[in-house]
């Protein structure tokens, strides 16, 4: 037995931030939702941190939210985090890139046992990249629950691994209630990969939180021009354009700078950059960073450089932005929906056209004509903010939550007519086997031999609510 | 005494009594459900079926003496090492804490803790298997380092494995008792 520990996490970061006036009505009802995904902390990245603050403010709004993950070594069992969000680490074999293994079946007594114990009425699945994720929305089909899935990444049609993952995309999808994504380069990705109906596909970008990205007020003027980079130094991010960068226009500004966050295969590159021009004392490539770190590494520049080569939603920019950078970056994927022409440069991803962008920033900001970066900040943090994602996102849940879930025939129809003669026709047999399963566990553990869950969060919440705000909007609630 | 009738995470049945010396002295008992004799016939049947078999191939009657032997001892050993016949939880408030396990054959485990090494009882959530249980345990604490905060966890009743209404009643008295201590030992 693996037995639970309380545990105080740290920012509660939306705490600070700014409400708008649209989120302050009350949710007319409220769902009991389980985020499903093979990523979430101690795990560090984009996904994790999505689920997390969207968990945060679905609570907020009166809504029950557990997270169901794997275990990371010794982090196993139920644990529970900042206000009740509950989170279970299941004891499940960790195959690759810290993805568990599928066989759609070996998940099920355990994620059926979860979901009848606290009562789940959402699945909400995250990121194709995680088998966990597939497997809880094919349970939860089985079981008759409604789901929703985020896809937070692009992919590519033409080499092997994506033809299949699309493949099994295509399978996992075509019975989902909705899919959200997170920009609209990325719902045409996804619609196009897993043949979806443009209908059920909703964009509902990420969101920074904006009290940890604010300007530093207090900085001197010098002449020195610092561009910032941070990202994972990987190909993906557009690394090898950055040597070339550098070399050309350390040569042409000799006040200019280079300041480079991040760690990866890549590194070699800049450092081989570094050393034949002889730019030590000009390029400082600071290695691995933690998220608290990035705000001070930010605001030492005045130019963010992002050379990204593919990119589904691009945080990295609006965190800049939000600490009053001036924005260079490359135009692919989502990244022009981003952010507004007036505080974005965007390039082709070539050395040249990003040297160009690079130069018309200098300029701009020799002549003291770009916007001062408190007006910046102050306009992008109410763009993206997690309050305004969880809205969006329980309209979907309520949208959903009104549909039907397809029953049994309908399924096995559907997998036929859309994923093709074979693929369908194997994954059909594997929705039979999986349901035999289900009738066979129902009949050795009924449902009502499972003892229901005490809630931690949500209108019946157990749970000691600190924050006072919340309290009336409960009441309102519970009396609808 | 009268006990009260509760059921196991399987839907078996157990009773529950509670006995109580006086007000920091309490005794919790659930007794699980006897072997029925319906299982007993089940599995006498099928190894008594598997040994006439495997006799009719061989011809050889060192099988049904192996049968009668395996069945016999297997009987014994189940009732002696696995089959527990109740659990009781003993705890007094001045003294320490007390947990018991009787086999079916008789055979008793005991262990006591002092009260000074007790840190609380408190119901956790566990996953075992393929499930995922409420548990009542002891959480234990080093008296030499009281500060270092819990140093083990012991599961109570983890052979009868009651659910959540069973476990919550004896939760209560356990606090009740717990937290006058603590009040005197404050005062």
């Amino acid at each position: 037995m693996v037995h639970s520990r309380r545990e105080g996490s740290g920012t509660c970061s939306h705490r600070n931030s700014v409400r708008t006036p649209e989120t302050a009505h009350a949710p007319l009802r409220t769902h009991s939702i389980c985020m499903v995904s093979d990523f979430f902390y101690p795990n560090m990245g984009g996904v994790e941190s999505h689920i997390y603050q969207l968990s945060q403010c679905l609570i907020e709004r009166g809504h029950k939210v557990i997270i169901v993950t794997h275990a990371y070594r010794d982090r196993k069992g139920i644990r529970y985090l900042t206000n009740g969000l509950k989170v279970y680490y299941l004891p499940l074999q960790v195959m690759y890139n810290q993805s568990t293994a599928t066989t759609l079946l070996h998940s099920l007594p355990l994620l059926r046992y979860i979901f009848v114990r606290e009562r789940v009425s959402v699945v909400h699945s995250h990121s194709s990249f995680s088998a966990m994720a597939h497997d809880a929305l094919f349970h939860a089909k089985t079981l008759g629950l409604h789901t929703v899935f985020t896809d937070h990444s692009l992919f590519g049609f033409a080499d092997v691994s994506s033809v299949l993952t699309n493949k099994l995309l295509t399978v996992s999808l075509c019975d989902t209630n909705h899919i959200i994504c997170v920009s609209y380069t990325s719902k045409e990705n996804t619609v196009l990969r897993a043949a979806l109906d443009p209908q059920i596909v909703s964009v509902i970008p990420n969101a920074v939180d904006p009290t940890d990205f604010t300007p530093d007020l207090q900085k001197e003027k010098t002449n020195k021009i610092t561009i910032v980079v941070v990202s994972r130094l990987v190909y993906r991010k557009g690394v090898d354009l950055l040597g070339g960068i550098i070399h050309e226009l350390c040569q042409k500004y000799p006040e200019l700078h280079f300041l480079i966050g991040g760690e990866g295969p890549k590194r070699i590159i800049l450092e081989e950059v570094r050393e034949r021009y002889q730019l030590h004392d000009r390029v400082r490539l600071l290695g691995a960073l933690e998220h608290h770190q990035v705000r001070d590494v930010l605001v030492e520049g005045e130019i963010f450089l992002n050379t990204s080569l593919t990119e589904a939603f691009c945080m990295a920019i609006v965190e800049a932005a939000s600490c009053g950078l001036q924005v260079v970056t490359t135009r692919v994927g989502g990244i022009p929906e981003v952010l507004p022409d007036n505080f974005i440069i965007l390039c082709e991803p070539s050395v040249r056209s990003l040297c160009t962008g690079l130069e018309k920033a200098i300029h701009q900001l020799r002549a003291g004509t770009l916007p001062n970066p408190e007006t910046i900040h102050n306009t992008v943090k109410t763009f993206y903010t997690w309050r305004n994602v969880a809205e969006r996102t329980e309209r979907v849940y309520d949208r959903v939550s009104k549909e039907t879930v397809l029953p049994m025939n309908e399924r096995l129809e559907r997998l036929v007519n859309h994923c093709g003669g074979v693929t369908g026709l194997i994954f059909a047999l594997f929705v039979i086997i999986s349901f035999l399963f289900l009738v066979f566990l129902r009949w050795t553990t009924p449902d009502y031999l499972i003892d229901v869950a005490v809630d931690a969060s949500g209108p019946n919440a157990a749970w000691p609510q600190h924050n006072c705000r919340k309290k009336p909007r409960k009441k309102l609630t519970m009396k609808k | 005494m009268e006990g009260k009738e509760y059921t196991d995470i399987y839907g078996n049945k157990i009773t529950l009594q509670q006995q109580s010396y006086n007000d920091t002295c309490q005794d919790f008992t659930i007794t699980s459900s006897k072997m029925s004799l319906r299982s007993l016939t089940t599995w006498t049947c099928s190894v008594w079926i598997v040994a006439y078999a495997v006799f009719y191939y061989t011809q050889h009657s060192a099988v049904l003496t192996a049968a009668i032997l395996f069945s016999i001892v297997g009987l014994l050993l189940y009732l002696h090492l696995v089959k527990v016949d109740h659990e009781s939880l003993l705890i007094l408030g001045s003294l320490g804490i007390q947990t018991t396990s009787t086999y079916a054959s008789g055979r008793e485990n005991t262990v006591f803790i002092e009260m000074c090494r007790v840190q609380d009882v408190v119901i956790n959530e566990g996953i075992s298997m393929h499930r995922v249980n409420y548990y009542l345990c002891l959480l234990l604490k080093d008296p030499r380092n009281p500060q270092a905060g819990v140093s083990q966890v012991i599961p109570i009743f983890q052979s009868s494995q009651p659910r959540l209404d069973c476990l919550t009643e004896i939760y209560r008295s356990c606090q009740e008792i717990l937290s006058s201590q603590r009040s005197k030992a404050t005062s």
